[in-house]
């Protein structure tokens, strides 16, 4: 990434994961879906990956869900950082905006795959399975 | 067009500057030069052509005089040009073109450039007006590719009516005729109208028709659907209002009044709990969705751990400001307040964090960054125990609610089973109205949901109607304009075919017409004939095609009689300016066609020589002779002097 590169200012997923995101957000009953926004379920996808040490880089078509600005400042915005420099050891990561999308972009990528696994496919209401994976 | 005059400098063998006024009036139509062969008619006569067409008249060689070209001096100027006036349709016109050279030193001449070329209208008050469009307006006049017809050479004269000629006499009607244009314009048409066919083939079809019937069908569903919907919610009402009438009646009955009481209790207790236990999963729902940070608190860590490790290693300052250290070194004072002096450990110590420090942005961003995820911690605590408590909370709820609902069931049962009939029979109608209630819930619901399933298929079918709808406007227009380019090439076609043979019996009429007034064996030749195929044809008196046995005389004739027949018919105004026109005839057919060509052209110019006018064909023309010249050579100069003899 160089200075030059202009900085990015949404958040893309691949297109194939798409309808995933739609499937957890879309829909009036809270007990079979359980998020209210998009930035939540990626915040969660980033938040699964990271933990399990899954990436993926994104192949397909690169679709744009939401606006930087949209991360709460006070908890997302800190906590992609930290994740960003754990992945890369550099501090100086923090001032490359771009770096760090790239990063969470592809644990999302891998961690959206593994929500939707414990989310629908396992025993129980989807909000419950949810809360059962809070440690 | 009728010429009124013309004036050569310097063309070919005409040195200088020469005039000659061509004859134009009603009585006297004829302009006769004479000219011995080579004294210069060729000349004259491609003068004409040139002047108005430029080159590609014919192979016309050099123009420029080449006694102007030995007379001029090395690297002089030589100018040719070649002027004519005319009239056509009232106005008055001013034509000039003309070339210059360059005398090189080795006596040729060098061309500069292309020729010019103007046209000027004289107006009414005398001036002349520049014509922007020379070329164009020269055409309209009359048009280049028709020009031979009128300006035209003896020796070929006879071209129309040689036996291969259909193809000439063919193409000379669809010039004279504009039938050219029409047969252009049917050709054009037809290629549009095949263009817009294959255009029709590739475009969609039937598509609008399915998707149509696929929305009628939908939103038919939709309705009754809705219908339905409605239906069951005055069902719903009916049910719930008898529910309510039950349940006022049983309220009234003494022996149960008290359980209806108890029950209207735990009633409104059951919606209270189960508000709050809404209430309560939606808090549960907020505080999960947003939990995601418990998952990564190893990685968080992670990054505390780096960020720390580079404070210790003095790459991150410890909270310290760089302009806080930067103002210790300036008083020379410790942080606990002891001075220190220059190079103590101190002093080194505070340089050693100033260059370490990091630059401005990201000195703040790692300072807000690890304040703030140091507080991730316990706020992780926070939300854990939050979600506990709710889900607690929850728990109790629903436990609450069983009890409640097993309440009701138990004063259901107990008035179902009462010995009092009406409170058994009211009981049981009571559970059958409130199963009926879930029956139209459920109806409710799953009709609700066909209903937005509907209706988003609805939208989707509109998005594809609406793209069907614009693919097939443009297969009508498409329809539309390949109808209209294929009829009107059909009635063009059919409007050429009549057009044509109308012409071509007119044209055949006029020329027999004609043949007959210059033929001198007009009892042998009985009729002269233009067949579809535009063969002209003479027929002897036997009644059989004569045109093989013609001689050359004749065919000139025939030639002639059809040129002058198209220029009567077409009603042109143009002059007919014939170059050694009677070079082959005989005594006789010169003698006829003398007497009757002045009032078969509305202005004649013949470039003859003497032994071509004399005598009876002489006479002949002298009445209607209105301008006459002589071409005189002087073989000591090779140059030609134009010489006025009437």
């Amino acid at each position: 990434m160089t200075d030059a590169t202009p900085e990015r200012d949404t958040v893309a997923i691949d297109s194939m994961a798409h309808d995933i995101y739609k499937q957890l957000t879309e829909g009036g009953n809270m007990l079979d879906v359980p998020f209210k926004t998009m930035k939540d379920v990626f915040m969660w996808a980033v938040c699964l990956g990271a933990q399990q040490g899954q990436k993926m880089p994104l192949t397909g078509k690169r679709i744009s869900i939401f606006r930087w600005a949209q991360f709460d400042p006070q908890i997302d915005v800190p906590l992609l950082k930290a994740i960003a420099i754990a992945e890369s050891g550099d501090v100086s990561i923090l001032l490359r905006r771009n770096d760090i999308l790239n990063i969470i972009e592809e644990y999302a990528n891998a961690g959206i795959y593994e929500l939707r696994a414990r989310i629908f496919d396992e025993f129980g209401q989807p909000l419950w399975n949810l809360v059962s994976m809070v440690p | 067009m009728k010429l009124e005059r013309i004036t050569l400098e310097n063309f070919r063998q005409y040195f200088g500057r020469q005039r000659l006024d061509f004859a134009k009036d009603k009585q006297h139509r004829v302009t006769v030069i004479h000219g011995v062969n080579g004294a210069g008619k060729t000349s004259l006569f491609l003068a004409i052509n040139w002047c108005l067409y430029g080159e590609g008249v014919s192979n016309v060689g050099e123009l420029i005089s080449k006694e102007a070209i030995k007379l001029a001096s090395s690297g002089e100027n030589v100018e040719m040009s070649v002027e004519l006036s005319f009239t056509h349709d009232g106005e008055r016109y001013l034509v000039k073109r003309s070339r210059h050279g360059t005398k090189m030193f080795d006596g040729s001449i060098q061309v500069n450039s292309a020729d010019e070329f103007i046209v000027m209208r004289i107006l009414w008050d005398g001036q002349a007006q520049t014509i922007k469009n020379p070329i164009g307006t020269i055409n309209a006049i009359l048009p280049s590719n028709i020009r031979s017809y009128f300006l035209f050479d003896g020796e070929k004269i006879d071209g129309f009516a040689k036996p291969e000629a259909a193809k000439e006499v063919k193409e000379a009607i669809y010039l004279v005729f504009k039938l050219e244009t029409l047969d252009r314009a049917r050709g054009h048409l037809e290629t549009a109208a095949s263009d817009y066919r294959k255009e029709l083939k590739t475009a969609t079809s039937g598509e609008l028709r399915g998707l149509l019937d696929e929305d009628e069908k939908a939103r038919e569903e939709l309705k009754r659907k809705e219908d339905r919907k409605a239906e069951i919610g005055i069902e719903l009402d009916v049910a719930r209002r008898k529910v309510a009438d039950i349940e006022q009646r049983l309220r009234e009955i003494q022996n149960v009044r008290f359980l209806q009481q108890q029950r209207d209790r735990i009633e409104q207790d059951l919606k209270v709990r189960r508000a709050e236990l809404e209430d309560v999963q939606n808090q549960i729902r907020d505080i999960t969705t947003t939990s995601y940070f418990t998952l990564v608190q190893p990685v968080i860590g992670r990054a505390l751990h780096l960020l720390d490790e580079k404070r210790e290693r003095g790459e991150i300052p410890s909270n310290i400001r760089r302009q806080f250290v930067e103002d210790l070194i300036a008083e020379m004072r410790c942080i606990c307040g002891r001075p220190f002096t220059d190079g103590s450990p101190e002093h080194l110590r505070l340089l050693r964090i100033i260059d370490n420090t990091l630059p401005g942005a990201l000195e703040d961003e790692v300072l807000d960054i690890s304040a703030t995820l140091r507080t991730f911690n316990g706020r992780a605590h926070r939300q854990r125990d939050d979600l506990t408590i709710h889900m607690k909370r929850r728990a109790e709820l629903v436990d609450l609610i069983k009890d409640l609902d097993a309440e009701a069931d138990d004063i259901g049962r107990r008035l179902k089973d009462s010995p009092l009939e009406e409170v058994s029979r009211l009981e049981l109608q009571r559970q059958s109205f409130l199963a009926d209630i879930d029956r139209y819930n459920t109806d409710t619901g799953s009709l609700a949901r066909d209903i937005d399933s509907l209706k988003e298929r609805i939208s989707q079918l509109e998005k594809r109607i609406g793209q069907a709808r614009k693919n097939e406007k443009k297969e009508k227009l498409l329809g539309i304009k390949f109808d209209l380019a294929q009829r009107a090439a059909d009635a063009i076609k059919d409007m050429y075919q009549t057009y044509a043979d109308d012409m071509r019996l007119r044209i055949e009429a006029k020329t027999k017409e004609i043949f007959k007034l210059l033929i001198w064996k007009d009892s042998h030749f009985q009729d002269v004939r233009l067949s579809p195929d535009f063969d002209l044809e003479v027929i002897d008196r036997y009644g059989r095609p004569a045109r093989p046995e013609l001689s050359a005389g004749e065919r000139q004739v025939l030639s002639l009689s059809f040129i002058t027949a198209m220029s009567r018919i077409s009603e042109e105004e143009a002059p007919l300016v014939m170059d050694t026109p009677f070079g082959r005839l005989s005594s006789q057919p010169r003698n006829n066609i003398t007497k009757f060509l002045p009032d078969l052209a509305d202005q004649l110019v013949l470039l003859v020589t003497d032994e071509e006018l004399r005598d009876q064909a002489r006479a002949n023309l002298e009445p209607r002779i209105g301008r006459e010249y002589r071409l005189q050579f002087d073989s000591k100069t090779s140059c030609t002097r134009i010489e006025e003899v009437r």
